[in-house]
């Protein structure tokens, strides 16, 4: 159960469907016992449509509007947006990178059991999720132009996929948790890895218009400590798969897997405990227990 | 042909007894070593893996086939150990070994002929004193029977290569002279940046040949753009400070060197001192445009053209704004400048811009590595971005060619698949 928690799908009421994200994910960990007649659904090869093919009118207005949403999100949406960041500062290549915490399929997952909230949340909850939280911002009503257009997109993207909505590539990944982390050399690896683009103090970097280059890492325009992204596990998933990027000679943006799993928990455990802001709604968390042993509060 | 080397090397065995070296002073054969770095000769007398100096790397001629580079190293057997001075005066100038052979004009000796006769001592004693000798023998040569006789070389040594020590300037400076003396000579920039004429030789080997001296030039599926003063495909808006920056780093604020630069920055230029960097910069500045009609072919001046305006609107009319957008702007930018040292800039990047594409369609297919260099803790890739169709290259690099100031004719997708054919080819040869 401590890694179904940890894992993308909080799929706990389709036991089947945990399996088969475990198997998807961690080839290595035996499979919980399940024997229940539900066919497994086969997860399909991420194939993401490309933008060109957004089709014309007004249905393909507000697909193309969420898309320019999620890349630039900050800068659209003021107002909302507490960090310098956007959504794809987290799910890259505008939701299309496996591993990357895609938006390919997503639309077919909810609504979703979910651990943090105790309940079953839409969608628009879960995009709301990481407005307060890895945006450090404020909701969108449910029913606004951009939260329809947001959600227009993830169906967009979502189109050529089975109605299980399993992909490879879905979520961020795994990380050996026996690990002990080491925030004394997490601060080497940040140094040497990770400071030329985000900065000698986490702050980032920003364009002479004052247009974000590359997102903060810590302090008061960065993720605030209720994000998935301020637990350990996370943060050090998402960063062995995704950073740094224009490192490689493949993927989307040549982007991972140069860290071993023992330097992403180290450089994880240096950044994710460094300061941030509050999250306000902390206290609603986990109502029906379960708190991840990795949570900031 | 391998009888007449095998006699000529007994002879040159014999006739060599009396060299021996005695010790050089240590000055000198530090002066050897950085004179080396200047030469790169590292880059083809080492094969990936393989000791240093001690050959063995292929390199293709066209319509030759494939060669070796041979072991430099001090081995007596193997290596140079037993040439004389001479011996290795004549080799790096002539292309004439002691046993008789010429060497094929891969070896840049028509280049390494302007290297002053104080320089050839320096690097005499440090290829002698130096370096470890390594027992590893030469490979054979795999050129066609009907070209392997090594005989027209010697013509071809006659018609084209200049074997005069460099001859100081007096209409120009000190440091402009080592400049020229530096890119003309052991830094052997022509034999990349220089056009080609009919038998391969380069068609001008220094700045008074002419204005085809390193006006650009395809080498091995990369296009070495032109290092003369055309704003647009050359170097003409670029500053002193900005070459230097990019020999010693691989990068400026706004660019950085790809493909087979990266390997002339990270053995060679990178550890060149200052004085010689700035030097070498201030004479390539003062290459005039090669003509009027090639700067006119292209421009790269920033300048706000509305670009970012309707990228950030989401405005995408022109072809290929929609796939920059996608696979492109995450790290280039919808203001097309990157990030500095980080990502280049394609916004005013004379790279663009050239008329030969190949340079361009190879980084999009393969992606790229800077050079990685002392100077930055981190070397940033490219991804290779081949999923993307023919067409789809063909706009985006029409789009970025001609936005933010960029102008630049269109890319078409044939050239696309021309360059895909040809680097498959390429990397099945391999
Ligand atoms: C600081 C990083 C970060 C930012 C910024 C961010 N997210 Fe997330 N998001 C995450 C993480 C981490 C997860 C959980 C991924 C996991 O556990 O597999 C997640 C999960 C999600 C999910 C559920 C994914 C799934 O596969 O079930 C959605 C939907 C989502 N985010 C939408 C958004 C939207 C919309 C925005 C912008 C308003 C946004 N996110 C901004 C980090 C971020
Ligand atoms: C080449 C520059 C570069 C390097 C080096 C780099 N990153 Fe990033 N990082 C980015 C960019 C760009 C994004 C946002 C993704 C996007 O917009 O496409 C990002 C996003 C992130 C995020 C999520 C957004 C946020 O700000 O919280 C985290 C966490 C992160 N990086 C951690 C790291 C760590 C840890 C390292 C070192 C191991 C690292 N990065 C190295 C460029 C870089
Ligand atoms: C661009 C590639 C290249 C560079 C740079 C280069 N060489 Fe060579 N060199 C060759 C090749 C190829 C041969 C063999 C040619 C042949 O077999 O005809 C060769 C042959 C030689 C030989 C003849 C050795 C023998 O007996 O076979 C000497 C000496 C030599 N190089 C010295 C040097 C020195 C010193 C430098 C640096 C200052 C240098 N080379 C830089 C490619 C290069
Ligand atoms: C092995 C071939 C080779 C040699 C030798 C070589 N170059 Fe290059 N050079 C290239 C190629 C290919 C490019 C085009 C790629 C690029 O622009 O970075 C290039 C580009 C450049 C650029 C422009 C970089 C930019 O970002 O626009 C400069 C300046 C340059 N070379 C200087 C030199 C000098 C000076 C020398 C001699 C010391 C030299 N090169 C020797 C292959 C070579
Ligand atoms: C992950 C970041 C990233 C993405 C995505 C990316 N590039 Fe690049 N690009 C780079 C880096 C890093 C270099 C320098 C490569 C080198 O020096 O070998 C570069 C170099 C270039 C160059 C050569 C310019 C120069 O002076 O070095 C061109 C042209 C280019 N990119 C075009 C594109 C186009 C077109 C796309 C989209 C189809 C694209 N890039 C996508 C990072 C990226």
């Amino acid at each position: 159960m401590t890694l179904l928690t940890a894992l993308p799908i909080r799929a706990l009421r389709k036991p089947a469907l945990a399996l088969a994200t475990v198997t998807l994910l961690l080839a290595v960990t035996p499979a919980p016992a399940d024997d229940s007649a539900a066919p497994k659904p086969t997860p399909v090869p991420m194939v993401a449509p490309r933008d060109a093919t957004i089709p014309g009118g007004p249905e393909g207005e507000l697909i193309q509007y969420g898309r320019r949403l999620l890349t630039d999100t900050k800068r659209l949406l003021p107002d909302k947006v507490g960090s310098s960041m956007n959504c794809t500062s987290c799910h890259l290549g505008e939701g299309k990178v496996a591993y990357g915490s895609p938006f390919v399929g997503i639309s077919h997952r909810f609504p979703q059991y979910n651990p943090r909230a105790g309940r079953d949340v839409t969608l628009q909850e879960r995009v709301n999720g990481c407005m307060q939280r890895s945006m450090n911002g404020t909701p969108l009503a449910s029913d606004s132009h951009e939260m329809k257009a947001i959600i227009a997109y993830m169906e967009w993207l979502s189109k050529d996929v089975p109605s299980h909505g399993q992909v490879e590539g879905m979520g961020i990944g795994d990380v050996n948790k026996k690990l002990t982390p080491d925030p004394v050399n997490g601060q080497r690896v940040y140094v040497a890895q990770c400071a030329s683009c985000h900065g000698a103090n986490g702050e980032g970097m920003k364009d002479a218009a004052g247009e974000t280059i590359f997102p903060p890492l810590w302090g008061e325009h960065a993720f605030n400590i209720g994000a998935g992204m301020a637990r350990l596990f996370k943060a050090a998933t998402f960063v062995k798969q995704n950073m740094p990027i224009g490192i490689r000679l493949d993927g989307r943006l040549g982007q991972g897997q140069v860290l071993s799993d023992q330097e992403a928990l180290d450089v994880a455990a240096y950044f994710t405990q460094q300061p941030r802001p509050d999250f306000a709604g902390k206290d609603r968390d986990w109502p029906k227990g379960g708190k991840p042993k990795d949570a900031r509060y | 042909m391998k009888t007449a080397r095998w006699l000529a090397a007994a002879l040159a065995a014999l006739c060599s007894s009396a060299v021996h070296a005695a010790p050089a002073d240590p000055s000198l054969v530090e002066r050897g070593a950085y004179l080396a770095r200047v030469g790169d000769c590292v880059a083809c007398h080492t094969a990936p893996g393989q000791p240093t100096f001690a050959g063995g790397l292929a390199l293709d001629v066209p319509y030759l086939g494939r060669i070796y580079s041979t072991n430099i190293t001090p081995d007596r057997e193997h290596g140079i150990g037993k040439y004389s001075f001479e011996d290795f005066d004549a080799a790096m100038r002539h292309g004439e070994t002691p046993d008789g052979r010429r060497l094929y004009p891969a070896m840049p000796f028509p280049s390494y002929a302007k290297i002053t006769p104080e320089d050839m001592r320096a690097l005499y004693a440090y290829f002698m004193q130096g370096v470890q000798p390594v027992a590893q023998a030469n490979r054979e040569d795999e050129v066609p029977w009907y070209l392997s006789a090594r005989w027209p070389l010697g013509i071809w040594g006659y018609l084209f290569a200049d074997a005069e020590p460099y001859q100081s300037d007096p209409q120009h400076d000190a440091a402009w002279n080592r400049g020229a003396y530096l890119v003309e000579g052991l830094g052997h920039c022509g034999a990349c940046h220089t056009p080609r004429g009919f038998a391969l030789q380069e068609k001008a080997l220094g700045s008074t040949d002419g204005a085809d001296f390193l006006a650009g030039s395809h080498v091995g599926g990369w296009f070495a753009k032109s290092l003369r003063g055309e704003p647009s495909q050359g170097l003409g808006n670029w500053s002193i400070e900005e070459i230097v920056q990019l020999l010693k780093t691989g990068r400026t604020r706004s660019s950085a060197a790809f493909g087979a630069m990266t390997e002339v920055i990270a053995h060679s230029t990178q550890h060149l001192s200052d004085n010689d960097l700035y030097a070498m910069a201030q004479y390539l500045k003062s290459l005039p445009a090669a003509d009027g009609s090639v700067a006119a072919a292209g421009t790269a001046t920033l300048r706000d053209d509305g670009t970012l305006a309707a990228l950030q609107a989401g405005q995408y009319p022109r072809a290929g704004a929609a796939v920059y957008v996608e696979f492109c702007a995450s790290c280039h930018r919808f203001d097309g400048l990157g990030a500095p040292r980080i990502f280049p800039a394609l916004a005013g990047n004379p790279s663009l811009l050239g008329d030969d594409t190949r340079s361009l369609i190879r980084v999009v297919l393969e992606g790229g590595r800077m050079a990685t260099t002392q100077h930055d803790p981190m070397a940033f890739a490219m991804p290779s971005l081949k999923e993307l169709n023919d067409q789809e290259i063909a706009d985006v690099l029409s789009f970025v060619r001609n936005s933010w100031g960029n102008a630049a004719r269109p890319v078409q997708p044939a050239e696309v698949a021309e360059q895909r054919r040809a680097l498959s080819a390429l990397a099945t040869a391999q």
